[in-house]
């Protein structure tokens, strides 16, 4: 049982990277708390299931398509509501409110299109019966969710270490208003950032039918919480620290799920709680700095 | 003029002059005042009975009203309807505005246990009678609290008996000695999970349970779960959840490879066109169930027949997002019970509905089956058979009832293959 919670919540875990990276990454970039974050994941959940059932079409094909179009979604919906937050006194505090209400919204609106009810995808079409590892058997849906997850992480990173545009977006995590003294264009950095994020959500949301058995209107929140505490424990504005955070949560919830079953839904509070007052800049919180 | 006229003549004016002050008292219409939730965790349980209760309201509204006896004539019903989303926190609030604020004459509480155990002291509070329609928790019904009655599904005490009953009785004679319970953990499913243990304890069959862990209700992930079960060796598992619970669970279990040799679930036999969709016909298949009221044709004495309800919903609700199944039938038998009691109480006071619902413990027979209260107004009569859902051969599914023997439809298929 140890080493099938710790493989499973490896995979979990990577998957949960997925989840918070959007969040994080968005966070980083322009110091706002994106509280629809879980709410586009579902979109993008809702998004996945009519692409297959209404034209057939592969979720792993349905995470491209997610991609970009949350992506492109993102730069006017950052145009329209980001730089005004960001001249108010406590963009931070503001943001909460604002994207609470946009939470809300697309929930409302969502359940009115697609119903209050669980929806999902079959779990063959991302192959049949389980798949052996390490001498355990895990669900090949969930291996190719997490081997999903993991070529997103990577993307994430290629685009923040690897790519000039991604130097940019890390001179704009570092100091806003010094990236702005240097000529930066920090706006159309922080407005690709945003579609990066939305789009990520979008991707976890494509496999979120898979990794959480079905999807309802209603998730947001659940999901909120979660990827809160897996940036928070990786480190609030370090997107890789995520994955590192992702993994954490994972393989404790696994745990949790062996030894004390029924105390499951306090591990994120618990986590938050724990690396608050042990490490309140999350376990990667130095790096941050030093980036 | 003789005394035999002047008595009549009095009697006349008597009876014309009464009716006529309680037509001058009778309300214009009736507030049936009620929550729902059209999101969160318990929509796909709470719009499905709402849906029902609406059904059976736009029905009578259509027909004039409700005949309310103190009124002498039909009146109008009118819904006072909030939606709670979901969140107990909001219920309370809305349930305190439906008694004090909008003043309904009858309260009917939201879907299932969780949102319907806010309502209960609050009801009890105001000395509001609680039309409970789903809310099964056990802890909900004692003696000293008169200002609740379940209406639609059997108190979760006693609702899992013939899945025990099943497994203590002809269990042993199949070869099932080691039983697994896992159970989200809220009033409903908490409450049945005690039930199951309890019943297998006490009936002295050699039956051991070797795994009993609850999970949280908002659980979503199954898999190290599963793999827990399955180290344990069971003959049987017992899966008690809600229906995200129970999706989750059943596409683990299929997804994982996983065959149990019995299995039980108890939304894939109360929402199976619901899970038919998010499970899929393979992923229910050999999963043992309660045969719901959505499936059994029981002899309705009042109200509609299962056939006549079911094109009712198609033709209100069509191909809408709240699927017709068990919850649908509940709503609409919660309309029910009210119709008659309504037109049999002497007066709308909580207490004398009480009385007249209570009266009709045991007489009153619905597509929901008989309908019978014990001392606390818990149900007891509704109880579900236990039965099992196998391939009906046409890629499709079919129930097949298999216990208690005298209402049997077939043979359990044990092992699942």
């Amino acid at each position: 049982m140890l080493a099938y919670s710790i493989l499973a919540g490896l995979v979990f875990g990577l998957y949960f990277s997925l989840v918070g990276l959007g969040l994080n990454l968005v966070f980083g970039v322009m110091r706002i708390v994106n509280l629809a974050h879980g709410d586009f994941l579902m979109l993008g959940a809702f998004a996945a299931y009519w692409l297959f059932n209404l034209f057939g079409i592969n979720p792993l094909a349905a995470a491209i398509v997610a991609f970009v179009f949350f992506a492109i979604l993102g730069i006017p919906l950052y145009y329209a509501v980001v730089p005004r937050l960001l001249k108010a006194k406590d963009p931070e505090m503001l943001s909460i409110i604002l994207f609470f209400g946009l939470s809300q919204m697309i929930e409302a609106l969502a359940t009115i299109a697609f119903g209050p009810g669980e929806r999902s995808i079959p779990g063959k079409v991302l192959g049949s019966g389980p798949v052996g590892i390490f001498g355990q058997s895990l669900p090949s849906a969930w291996i190719v969710s997490g081997v999903a997850s993991g070529v997103a992480v990577l993307f994430v990173y290629l685009y923040l270490y690897r790519t000039r545009l991604g130097y940019l977006t890390r001179a704009v995590m570092v100091h806003r208003e010094e990236a702005t003294a240097t000529g930066i264009d920090v706006h159309r950095v922080s407005a690709i950032a945003f579609g990066i994020g939305l789009a990520l959500a979008a991707i976890a949301g494509v496999f979120a039918p898979f990794m959480l058995g079905s999807v309802t209107p209603a998730i947001g929140v659940d999901i909120n919480i979660t990827s809160f505490a897996v940036i928070v424990i990786g480190s609030l504005g370090n997107p890789l620290g995520t994955v590192l955070g992702g993994i954490v949560y994972g393989i404790s919830l696994a745990f949790m799920q062996t030894y004390l079953s029924s105390w499951a839904n306090l591990l994120p509070y618990l986590l938050l709680i724990g690396i608050l007052l042990v490490r309140p800049s999350g376990l990667l919180g130095r790096q941050v700095r030093s980036a | 003029m003789s005394r035999r006229f002047v008595f009549g003549f009095v009697a006349a004016v008597f009876v014309v002059a009464n009716a006529a002050v309680r037509a001058a008292d009778a309300p214009s219409e009736i507030k049936i005042g009620t929550l729902y939730a059209s999101s969160g965790a318990f929509a796909a349980i709470s719009m499905p009975v709402h849906s029902g209760l609406k059904l059976w309201i736009d029905q009578k509204n259509a027909e004039g009203g409700l005949f309310v006896k103190p009124a002498g004539k039909k009146i109008p019903i009118k819904l006072v309807a909030y939606d709670d989303q979901s969140n107990t926190a909001t219920a309370a609030t809305l349930y305190n505005q439906l008694i004090t604020q909008d003043k309904v004459d009858i309260l009917v509480s939201d879907s299932g246990s969780v949102l319907t155990s806010v309502a209960v002291p609050i009801a009890r509070d105001h000395k509001m009678l609680l039309i409970d329609q789903t809310g099964t928790g056990a802890n909900f019904f004692t003696k000293d609290n008169p200002y609740i009655v379940l209406i639609s599904d059997p108190v979760s005490s006693i609702w899992p008996k013939y899945v025990a009953d099943f497994l203590t009785k002809d269990g042993p004679q199949l070869g099932i000695k080691r039983v697994a319970i896992i159970y989200s953990t809220n009033d409903f499913t908490g409450t049945q999970a005690t039930a199951v243990r309890g019943f297998i304890k006490d009936s002295g069959a050699p039956v051991e349970i070797v795994y009993d862990n609850g999970v949280p209700t908002n659980t979503s992930s199954y898999t190290v779960l599963l793999n827990n079960i399955q180290a344990a060796n069971p003959d049987a598992v017992v899966a008690l959840g809600y229906p995200n619970n129970d999706i989750s669970f059943l596409r683990n279990v299929q997804d994982g490879g996983i065959k149990f040799k019995w299995l039980f679930s108890i939304y894939a036999g109360l929402e199976t066109e619901h899970l038919l969709k998010t499970v899929g016909a393979k992923g229910l298949e050999y999963v043992y169930t309660y045969v719901p009221s959505s499936e059994i044709e029981y002899k309705s004495e009042f109200g509609m027949s299962l056939q006549e309800f079911r094109d009712a919903w198609n033709k209100k609700y069509g191909e809408g997002t709240v699927e017709f199944g068990f919850n649908s039938v509940a709503g609409y038998t919660t309309g029910l019970v009210l119709e008659k009691a309504l037109a049999t109480t002497e007066s709308l006071d909580q207490l004398e509905l009480r009385k007249v619902i209570f009266g009709l413990s045991g007489k009153l027979k619905t597509i929901d089956g008989t309908f019978e209260l014990d001392e606390t107004g818990a149900q007891v009569g509704e109880i579900t058979p236990l039965g099992q859902i196998v391939p009906d051969g046409k890629d499709g599914i079919k129930f097949v009832t298999i216990y208690p023997h005298e209402v049997a439809t077939g043979k359990p298929v044990y092992p699942a293959p």
